[in-house]
This record gives C-alpha cells, sequence and structure tokens, in this order.
C-alpha cells in the first residue's frame, strides 16, 4: 500500500514534473517603455507579455462609467505561438474573448476603480508561446503589469490551474495534458486574505474530485504568490538603489 | 521657483499591495499619502514601491508614469483644443485639464491669451477633483502675477516618471545643478513626468535632453562622472 502511495506521488508527467509540482516560472516586471506598466512571464513553455495602460480616457463614450474606471483587457495570440499551426487570430476569436471576461472579471473587485471615476484601464496581453494555461498565466502577467503601473489594487492575484487525470490530481497542466481529455479547474485567489476571485472549469469532473483539486491549484497559487513577491521585492528594491542619491 | 526643505524623509520599508503596515492609526496627526488605506484599525497598502515616512506622513513612493492630479502642483502641459472661454490642455493624466481664458496675468474678457494648439504651457493645477476635469491656472493665486508660469517658447519635453521629476524638483539629484555649471539652459519640470528644458543651440538643448535622461538611472556620484565627462 505504502509502495504504491509512494508511486502515485512520484507519478511523473510528460515533461518529467511530479503530479503536484508547477512548471517552471519566470518573471520580469517593466519590460516595455512605452506603457505604463508592462510584465512578462513565463511558465513551463507558456510565454505571456502584458501592458497595461492608465488610467487614460476612455476610447468610446459609451463605455465610460460615470464613478468608476472602467477595465478593458484584450488578449491576442501570437501567429508563431502554436507550433501545430500557423494562423492568424483575430481578436474577435470566442475562445479569447473568454479569457479576456475572466481576467475582467478577477480584476474588476479588487483594482480600485472607483478612484479613478470616468476613465479607462487597458491591459492588453499577447501570448507569445502557448502551451497551456492560457487564464492563470495571463492572470499572473496582468497582475504584475498593473503593479508596475502602480494602479492602485486592495491586494494582487495569482492563479494556477489543476487538473483530474485517472483518478490522480494534476497541478499546473501543460496543452498536451489539457488535450487529453483533463478537467482542467483554474482558481485566482487574493494570497494573503485568502479570498477566491475566480473558479473557472469548462468540462464536468465528479464532485469528490473538486475539493482535492482546488486544493491543490490553491496551493499552486501560493507558490506562485511567493515567485510574484520575490520578483517584485526584488526589483523595487533594485530600481531603488539604481537611483538613489548616494 | 523657490522650493521650501522638505523634511527628513526616512525609508521604511518594501511594501506590496495587500501588505498591512504596523501604523497606530490613533496617533494624533498621522496622515496617510497615495499607496496607503485604512481599513478598521489596520493599514494596508496599494501600491508597491518603498513605504517612506516623513515626519507623521506616510505614503507609498513607486516608480509610476501616470500623472494623477493634485492641487497646487506644477505641471508642463501642450494645448491641444480650444474652447469658447478655456483652452484643453494635455498633461498626461486621465483626463484633459481645462485652462481658463481669465486664468492668466492681466487677463480680461478683452485682453485675451493669444496661444495656439501644440503650444506648451507651464501652469499650477487649481482644482483636482476625481468627478471633474482638472483645471489649471497660469498664475500665482497668492500675487495674480505670471510668477514664471505661461506659454513655454522653443525648447524640448522630456518625458520620465513622476518620482525622477520630484528628485530633481527636490533637489535630491542634483543634476541641474551640476550641468549647470558647463553650459547654461533653463529648465521647467512639471510634477506630470514632463521637464521642459531649453538652450541656445539645438546641439546643446539635444545634450541637455540626453543628460537629463540617463541620469534617471544614476546616482549623485554618478551624475558627477558623467558633467565631468561633458565638461573635458
Amino acid at each position: 500500500m505504502c509502495i504504491i502511495t509512494v508511486l502515485l506521488i512520484l507519478i511523473s508527467l510528460m515533461d518529467g514534473r511530479r503530479a503536484n509540482e508547477l512548471r517552471k516560472i519566470k518573471c520580469k516586471p517593466s519590460v516595455l517603455s512605452q506603457a505604463d506598466g508592462s510584465a512578462y512571464i513565463e511558465q513551463g513553455n507558456t510565454k505571456c507579455l502584458a501592458a497595461v495602460y492608465g488610467p487614460r480616457e476612455t476610447r468610446q463614450k459609451a463605455q465610460l462609467i460615470h464613478n468608476k474606471a472602467n477595465i478593458n483587457v484584450e488578449i491576442s495570440l501570437a501567429p508563431f505561438s502554436m507550433p501545430q499551426e500557423r494562423k492568424k487570430r483575430s481578436k474577435s476569436d470566442r475562445r479569447l474573448l473568454e479569457i479576456a471576461s475572466a481576467v475582467k472579471q478577477t480584476f474588476e473587485p479588487i483594482i480600485m476603480t472607483n478612484l479613478f471615476a470616468r476613465s479607462q484601464i487597458d491591459i492588453y496581453l499577447q501570448i507569445l508561446q502557448f502551451d497551456g494555461g492560457t487564464i492563470q498565466i495571463c492572470i499572473n502577467a496582468a497582475t504584475l503589469a498593473l503593479i508596475d503601473a502602480g494602479i492602485p489594487m486592495q491586494e494582487y492575484v495569482c492563479a494556477c490551474s489543476a487538473g483530474c487525470h485517472e483518478n490522480h490530481t494534476l497541478l499546473d497542466l501543460n496543452n498536451a495534458e489539457e488535450m487529453a481529455d483533463t478537467p482542467e479547474l483554474t482558481v485566482a485567489l487574493l494570497p494573503m486574505s485568502g479570498k477566491l476571485t475566480l473558479l473557472q472549469m469548462d468540462s464536468r469532473l465528479h464532485v469528490d474530485k473538486l475539493e482535492p483539486v482546488m486544493n491543490l491549484a490553491a496551493l499552486g497559487c501560493k507558490e506562485i504568490y511567493q515567485t510574484l513577491d520575490e520578483t517584485v521585492r526584488e526589483y523595487v528594491k533594485d530600481l531603488f538603489q539604481k537611483s538613489s542619491p548616494y | 521657483m523657490k522650493h521650501s526643505k522638505p523634511t527628513e524623509r526616512t525609508k521604511v520599508k518594501v511594501v506590496l499591495p495587500g501588505d498591512t503596515v504596523s501604523l497606530d492609526v490613533t496617533t494624533p496627526g498621522i496622515t496617510l499619502g497615495p499607496g496607503l488605506i485604512q481599513a478598521g484599525d489596520s493599514i494596508s497598502c496599494t501600491k508597491a514601491g518603498f513605504l517612506v515616512r516623513s515626519g507623521s506622513i506616510y505614503w507609498v513612493e513607486n516608480d509610476q508614469k501616470r500623472y494623477i492630479p493634485e492641487t497646487g502642483e506644477h505641471v508642463v502641459g501642450r494645448i491641444s483644443g480650444k474652447g469658447g472661454e478655456f483652452y484643453r490642455v494635455d498633461i498626461g493624466s486621465a483626463h484633459q485639464a481645462i485652462l481658463p481664458f481669465l486664468a492668466f496675468e492681466n487677463a480680461t474678457k478683452k485682453n485675451r491669451p493669444n496661444l495656439n494648439i501644440g503650444d506648451l504651457i507651464y501652469a499650477r493645477v487649481a482644482l483636482a477633483n476625481k468627478d471633474m476635469d482638472p483645471e489649471l491656472q497660469c498664475l500665482n493665486p497668492m500675487n495674480n502675477k505670471a510668477d514664471g508660469f505661461g506659454k513655454l517658447e522653443g525648447g524640448m519635453v522630456l518625458k520620465c516618471s513622476l518620482r525622477y521629476c520630484q528628485r530633481l524638483l527636490t533637489q535630491e539629484t542634483d543634476i541641474c545643478k551640476l550641468l549647470g555649471q558647463v553650459l547654461q539652459f533653463e529648465v521647467s519640470i512639471g510634477m506630470n513626468g514632463r521637464v521642459w528644458l531649453s538652450s541656445d543651440t539645438i546641439k546643446h538643448i539635444s545634450l541637455v535632453y540626453n543628460v537629463l535622461k540617463q541620469a534617471e538611472a544614476l546616482n549623485n556620484s554618478e551624475c558627477k562622472a558623467l558633467v565631468n565627462k561633458l565638461a573635458v
């Protein structure tokens, strides 16, 4: 029995990770000079570039909200982002719009939009390489870019996905694992207060499995939080050291 | 412009959005600046940066590029439109600012200022409210004199982070003073991340522009080295 459990824990995924192990994360805030805030993040082979502009004037009068800022999220998938097929996707691709609205819903309660009445905050996300986990990487990249832009937030958000395959819970699915009919649950957490802002799943999952999968995703969020936290603290310290008068 | 020397500022620590700061909210005279909010008895941060303390005032200092207007601050703006009673001015904030024709020295209904679209101005924020467009004025409200405000002729504008503008104004970074010993130039530093600069020749203007731009990432001794290299 014991040996079986150990085997289960050590079960190797396609890229040599363990089932409860995150893919490698690399991130860097402030990569673009033109944008008010920007960030680049890699989770395994998924790579995303985020740019935040604003608060600025609304582009269309119809989007104006008189007592708070409007958040506008646009996601684009680079034509070279998938190795299997090279094609240009329009911005109005249904799948991308869905992800954009998930990102928007995640950030709406967290950004203090009431401080910037009648203005607009634009978040542009570009997936440079696609290997699964699009929602989570978009949320993580947007978080970093918003922090870089200095937009007031109650707390910042971390997102992570988890799934379940043949009774084993898996963390941070890549594209091949997503394709293998694995139910994938994306969780976005406020790591400090432990509140949940997004819980999204497109397929069916047995209700008994929901809790372990959710807990695993939450654990992943905490781990991502550690990485982001370290990066930003290091970045801020570095910035102020470089420009300190002495 | 004369600026009173700021009281001693101390950097407390690095903070991130959501961090709670252990400050006693009941301390008399405690003031929370940008980046800090009070929720019940605790104070939490909304921005990433350094928590800075000056006397009993606390705020978060970061490297923001987008300007949020505040009454009394001086800004460099570009005229972007003209209405019946006012100019529209781009100051880099979320909304275009309004500059009434009457907010100039000696201006009357008949005696209007003569500014065109594209002109640069140095002005003071007269009114800043999150629900209204910001309003500017080109006079000092203490004595109703222009006092250096108004149209900026020639020169060019450097866009930089808001904190760099503050550093230049408080002379925390004394690059202007150092560079002034080498060549003559004029600067108007706005709090909105725009610095207007001018000199006698175009060559000198672009030199000043490049030096000021580079100095953003340098400390004082490196600034000195940079200027010394130019002086030779």
